[in-house]
């Protein structure tokens, strides 16, 4: 009798234990669907929402403050999506907030990012529409890739052939590089160059013990003494 | 000329029987034969449980027995289950570095699929051998035309009391069992990571949803009444002796696991056409 009472206890508990289990499991993910907390409910109209769908997450400053309620089409270029809100958001949430679509990382699920609005506005009321802000697609960023990288093409084919004509020896450039004739024209040039700004400092040497440029130089020499 | 006839007769249903035995005829017209006895004792089973006397006190001992007594095993598969499941999935999403969606990833594997089943069919090797072992020991012996006899009703007393505790305490095994499988997932992503209990069931739930967790609770109840089904029926309808009650066992563990694999992939089929 006494076993079998201690049987019906430990199965009393097993069961109980199991029960609560699942009863905390379905709080809490009734909880992130926020549907045993208070909540308000707004709107936002795009024209399309990217795969955006019932359940998805609203994030607002990086935390997650509600989920998608409804997604409708209104007309063949809109569509009106309402989100539950937690209440403790809201004031936080003013007017002239806007909603974007994003996504949870590179690989993540779509969700709507709430941008906040300018400080000292209304808070947002509940069945308010808010602002949207169509998001950028992936398409969108393909077609600006394809023409960047078309851009990136011509360019790496004039440098291509720019490099061919230096190495033909073609243009001004390419014949400093490529010709031998006007390295040794260079050269040349820059050995005249230095002979004359030798000569050059020699006359002015000479100019400085002139008497009649002595005057010019003494008091040049005497400004810069009183200077220091 | 009477002779001649019966001659006759005699080689025709020779033949006749030569041809059901060596075809496929004979298994199709067993299997549905066995299935014609399943389902009338499906039937008797519906309306025995809701006839009175209720035999709530052996309802308490095998809710005890199947449930209770299974917990231990349970726990232990599911532990390694969440465990190396982890370990398993961790290579495949750092590739893409995506290890932080391991808890998720897990969870819904665990929650949707693998908890259930897993518990299911270590549910079928026990209590379903257990069930059929029991009953057809019981029928071989005479204890069940022993128990008619004293006027005890043995279906509703053997049957009907192992059926319903089968189906009730495989959804609380399961439950139990995807808990410790979390835990273990827990331990798994630790092994080389670093995540706080906190995080890690933080994003468990953040990937959770209802239609995660009810169709797969809904579906074990069906699993736990088919186990118990078979397994009675087939230790109840046994005989041949001793060699029928290993029969009985190894049957209704065979037949429960093949039939937990059919009314899963149904149950998605369902789950699937339902969530859309």
């Amino acid at each position: 009798m006494q076993k079998t009472t201690g049987n019906k206890m430990k199965l009393g508990i097993f069961v109980t234990l199991s029960i609560s289990l699942f009863i905390l499991g379905i709080y809490l993910i009734g909880q992130r669907q926020q549907l045993f907390s208070s909540t308000f409910q707004i709107s936002g109209i795009f024209k399309d929402i990217s795969g955006l769908q019932v359940g998805n997450n609203v994030r607002f400053s990086g935390i997650n403050v509600g989920i998608i309620d409804n997604i409708k089409q209104i007309t063949d270029t809109t569509v009106q999506v309402d989100m539950l809100i937690d209440e403790n958001a809201r004031k936080f949430m003013k007017k002239n907030a806007k909603a974007i679509i994003g996504s949870d990382g590179l690989m993540g699920n779509k969700l709507i990012l709430i941008i906040p609005g300018a400080y000292g506005k209304a808070e947002l009321a509940d069945n308010d529409f808010i602002e949207t802000t169509q998001p950028v697609s992936m398409d969108d960023i393909l077609i600006k890739i394809k023409i960047a990288s078309d851009n990136a093409a011509n360019i790496t084919e004039n440098i291509s052939a720019i490099t061919q004509n230096i190495r033909e020896g073609k243009g001004t450039i390419g014949k400093l590089f490529m010709d031998s004739t006007m390295g040794e024209n260079v050269d040349q040039a820059l050995i005249n160059i230095k002979q004359g700004a030798g000569g050059f400092k020699q006359n002015m040497t000479a100019a400085s013990h002139n008497f009649l440029l002595k005057g010019y130089f003494k008091n040049k020499e005497k400004n810069k003494k009183s200077e220091k | 000329m009477s002779i001649e006839i019966k001659v006759k007769d005699k080689v025709n249903k020779e033949a006749e029987n030569n041809f059901s035995e060596n075809s496929f005829v004979k298994p199709l017209k067993d299997f549905f034969e066995e299935m014609t006895l399943l389902t009338k004792f499906a039937f008797r089973f519906f309306k025995e449980v809701v006839k009175p006397p209720y035999e709530f006190n052996e309802f308490v001992k095998q809710s005890y027995l199947i449930g209770y007594k299974s917990f231990p095993l349970v726990a232990i598969t599911g532990l390694i289950m969440g465990l190396v499941l982890t370990i398993q999935s961790r290579p495949t999403l750092a590739q893409f570095g995506a290890e932080s969606w391991l808890p998720a990833m897990v969870a819904v594997s665990i929650v949707r699929e693998i908890g259930p089943v897993i518990t299911a069919l270590i549910f079928a090797g026990k209590v379903g051998s257990g069930i059929g072992a029991e009953l057809a020991s019981m029928k071989v012996t005479e204890q069940i035309d022993a128990m008619e006899v004293s006027g005890i009703n043995p279906f509703k007393y053997l049957v009907v009391t192992r059926i319903i505790s089968a189906t009730f305490m495989l959804p609380i095994l399961v439950v139990a069992a995807n808990a410790i499988s979390l835990y273990g997932a827990y331990i798994g992503v630790n092994i080389e990571g670093n995540v706080s209990f906190l995080l890690f069931f933080s994003q468990v739930f953040e990937k959770l949803s209802f239609t995660d967790v009810f169709p797969a609770i809904i579906k074990t109840f069906f699993f736990g009444f088919a186990v118990a089904l078979i397994s009675c029926y087939k230790g109840y309808n046994s005989n041949k002796g001793t060699e029928g009650v290993g029969k009985a066992a190894n049957s209704a563990v065979v037949f429960s696991s093949l039939l937990i694999f059919i009314l899963d992939m149904v149950a998605v089929q369902l789950t699937s056409l339902f969530s859309k």
